[in-house]
């Protein structure tokens, strides 16, 4: 059982990780609109999931 | 165009902003207007960009969003454009040297679908900060919950030996690690608002909360690291951690019903900017913008459009349709010089006018301004669950007094390990949840019903009103005249008339050409399949009626009685003459609400005094009264007017609620203690009101009131289980039998127990 020792503060810590990360997704608006990104799917041409991350960066302008 | 007095509802009339969208589109492009939904950027190669946020109209489908996107792109100067179904917004960049935001605008029209500035970007941008603010707080104290309740669980189902006192230590220091984050970020509003209303000497629901929270924290903490003190070797972190996890689900669902009411409001603001035809010296006309417009400018108002601001007429008449600012139903007939009010409809033909007074000088202006500084005096409702805060304070700091004492005598090592657990069992959790819970899910069932509610609060003040107080034009009544009877003349034969409803025919034909409400009112009685008389040279004659030729050569005229033919007759009935022969007379009414006489009816078996409050004339208001069986009529009223009388009957100690829809309403709105706007009302008086009825639906004010009562007596179930939990708990803690795992335990399902049972609050209401 001594390895508890070791694992307890270990996930402490990793759950603090998690809370990072997750501080970071929503503070970048990754839950602003969670209901309608689905429909995206159905649009005639994939969209770029970000600004500047685009499939065919020179595609969208013309 | 659309009146400052009548924001239109976006999808009512679809061909609107097709017809006057290159008038204010125009407008759309001065700086001023344009900075309202703009924002300003400069490119790697240093040109200006603008980024433009439209909002979309008309779009029913995925494939929308590709179509907006193409039409957008394809503007000459556009950098990008990207559409959000969801939103149904459009943000565009483009390039202010070459291209400009009308172009755009008509670019989206151009591919079939309405757009308009988005001017409410700033209050998104502010819903979006909030939401995300309240998100990462429930994300940080439900998720270390969790983690700390599997850190907790061990000291709870371990056998008396199996836990070594080292392990038993490392967990609660674990706890302890993951409880700070939690405290800091969840935990300190709580603490903050907390010590504001200590400081301010006003005990709300924040301060038991806080104390909960801080003693829970403080004690947990010195027995974690020093296991042998005063506090016990007692840790509550997982308490603490799901408590804060579980008022920030509540405030995160109280948020988004919020927001929710907020947006679908934003939709029916029509945010064109309001344009004015200016016409020069020189007679050359020009379409700006009316913040552009300077005393002494001449402006044309066409026939349907509002009037831009206060000043007297140029051209010899004008009918004016002034409902909306003086609750005065009949259109008002002025002549050169009298001074026409801005946000009155022109109910006539076109005319001109010089601007006199503009901006916040006008009588419009002067409205809204008494509405908002009424609003500002309106004491804010305090809550149900602050109520209770007060008392629960002071008595579960009574019990831990008592607790000390008594454990004092008996045996000191324990007596703050007791009065520690005394205060943290008795923390307000359902307590706290028990309001907000209950009013979202009903502000939910309402809204689905057509009824969105601004403030939460109000719900409460609704169930508690005594007295109703409505409007006459607009909420009582449609906004427009109806055709009642037709008298047929005795010389009607002389023009091969025979029947009623052969002039009627005639004259619903002849009023196909007249933008006149009560020619409007004609062609509604016969429908779309009316006889089609040919009519040639037919003119409207301002302030008179109009005039057209029939195939025979004879000039039949709609009007006004001595213009028409025959004598003078009551004012309120249209002629139809034939060469100078009166033929028939139309009578126009105000048209009924089709629910209005239920939905009183209604409101009195609900125990509320119904009182009509109208700006129009004292007989007309008091016979539609009599005609509802409403018990007190008050016409002839203008906004002061109506405030005072509001105000005598809130003397007397009884809530009033006001149902209005006029700008000339809002200022008593703002005065009663639950406000409703319909759905078409004017922009003011939806600002001044605490729920808006969308769907011309006056039942909704029964509804409303049905599930306020309903709100308040399952928010009270709520807080008598909260109350008879804590009461039941404070005796074990007060023993010095309850462990921490069974109060974590009794304040979740407590909690859970609220939640559901305020589910209930959103159903349909039971008449």
């Amino acid at each position: 059982m001594d390895i508890l020792y070791l694992l307890i503060p270990l996930s402490a810590v990793l759950v603090l990780g998690v809370v990072v990360v997750f501080a970071w997704a929503i503070h970048h608006g990754q839950f602003d609109d969670v209901e309608h990104e689905g429909q995206r799917l159905l649009s005639e041409e994939p969209d770029a999931v970000d600004e500047g991350q685009g499939s065919r960066p020179g595609a969208r302008q013309e | 165009m659309v009146p400052p007095a009548a924001p239109r509802l976006r999808g009512a009339d679809p061909t609107a902003s097709g017809r006057e969208g290159f008038a204010a589109g125009v407008a759309v492009d001065e700086p001023e207007e344009a900075a309202k939904f703009t924002r300003w950027e400069t490119d790697g190669a240093g040109q200006r960009v603008g980024v433009s946020s439209l909002q979309l109209a008309g779009m029913h489908c995925a494939a929308c969003v590709g179509l907006i996107e193409q039409a957008l792109r394809s503007v000459d100067g556009v950098v990008d454009a990207r559409v959000n179904p969801g939103s149904r917004l459009a943000t565009v960049r483009w390039r202010a040297a070459r291209t400009r935001p009308s172009a755009l605008i008509a670019a989206v029209q151009g591919a079939g679908y309405g757009a308009v500035p988005d001017i409410a970007l700033e209050a998104r941008a502010l819903r979006r900060r909030e939401l995300r603010e309240v998100l990462w707080r429930l994300f940080v104290s439900a998720f270390l919950s969790m983690q700390v309740m599997m850190l907790a669980t061990p000291a709870y189902v371990a056998q008396p030996d199996d836990l070594s006192a080292d392990l038993a230590r490392l967990l609660h220091w674990g706890q302890w690690v993951l409880s700070v984050p939690v405290l800091g970020f969840a935990g300190m509003p709580f603490l903050r608002g907390a010590w504001r209303s200590v400081r301010a000497r006003r005990i709300g629901m924040d301060v038991p909360v806080g104390l909960g929270i801080a003693v829970a924290f403080l004690a947990s903490t010195a027995s974690t690291f020093d296991p042998d003190g005063i506090f016990g070797h007692e840790v509550y972190f997982d308490s603490l951690t799901m408590f804060l996890a579980f008022l920030w689900l509540g405030r995160w669902l109280e948020l988004k019903a919020r927001h929710r009411a907020a947006e679908a409001l934003e939709a029916t603001i029509d945010a064109m900017p309001l344009t004015a035809t200016r016409v020069g010296a020189d007679g050359q006309v020009d379409v700006v913008s009316i913040h552009r417009l300077r005393v002494g400018d001449r402006v044309r108002v066409p026939a349907g459009a509002g009037v831009p601001a206060d000043g007297p007429l140029h051209s010899a008449q004008a009918h004016l349709s002034e409902a909306m600012l003086t609750g005065e139903s009949t259109p008002v007939q002025r002549r050169r010089g009298e001074v026409l009010l801005a946000g009155s409809l022109n109910a006539g033909a076109p005319f001109e006018m010089v601007v006199e007074r503009l901006g916040a000088d006008t009588r419009h202006e002067a409205i809204v301004a008494l509405m908002r500084e009424t609003l500002s005096q309106r004491p804010a409702a305090a809550r149900l669950a602050d109520r209770w805060a007060g008392p629960f304070l002071w008595a579960v700091l009574a019990l831990a007094v008592l607790a000390v004492a008594w454990w004092s005598a008996l045996d000191p090592s324990r007596a703050v390990g007791v009065a520690v657990s005394v205060l943290i069992v008795t923390c307000p959790c359902a307590l706290s949840l028990a309001t907000p819970a209950t009013l979202v899910a009903s502000a939910g069932g309402l809204a689905r019903r057509g009824v969105l509610l601004r403030r939460l609060e109000a719900l409460e003040a609704m169930a508690a009103a005594r007295h109703v107080c409505l409007d006459k034009t607009g909420t009582l009544t449609q906004d427009r005249l109806r055709w009642s009877d037709t008298t047929l003349a005795p010389d009607a034969g002389a023009c091969g008339v025979s029947s009623g409803l052969q002039a009627l025919g005639l004259a619903a034909s002849l009023a196909r050409w007249s933008h006149h409400p009560a020619s409007q009112a004609l062609v509604r009685a016969v429908g779309a399949e009316g006889a089609a008389a040919t009519w040639s040279n037919v003119v409207e004659v301002p302030g008179a009626g109009v005039e057209g030729f029939d195939p025979l050569g004879r000039r039949w005229r709609l009007g006004a009685a001595p213009w028409a033919g025959g004598a003078d007759r009551a004012p309120a009935r249209v002629v139809l003459g034939c060469d100078g022969l009166a033929v028939a007379a139309f009578g126009l009414q105000e048209q009924l609400r089709e629910d209005a006489a239920q939905v009183v009816t209604a409101l009195r078996s609900e125990g509320l005094e119904v009182a009509l409050l109208s700006g129009d004339e004292p007989r007309r208001a008091s016979d539609l009264a009599s005609q509802l069986g409403i018990d007190r009529a008050h016409g002839g009223l203008d906004p002061a007017g109506k405030q005072a009388v509001l105000r005598g009957i809130q003397a007397s100690g009884a809530g009033v609620v006001m149902v209005g829809d006029g700008i000339n309403d809002a200022p008593v709105l703002a005065a009663a203690d639950v406000s409703l706007a319909m759905g078409h009302a004017a922009l003011a008086a939806r600002q001044g009101a605490d729920a808006v009825v969308l769907g011309e639906r006056l039942a909704g004010v029964v509804d409303l009131r049905r599930t306020a009562r309903r709100t308040l007596r399952i928010m009270r179930q709520n807080l008598a289980w909260a109350v008879a939990y804590n009461a039941s708990c404070v005796p074990l803690a007060m023993a010095g039998l309850l462990p921490p795992w069974a109060a974590g335990l009794g304040m979740a399902a407590s909690s859970l127990l609220v939640i559901l049972h305020a589910q209930r609050a959103g159903d349909a209401p039971v008449s």
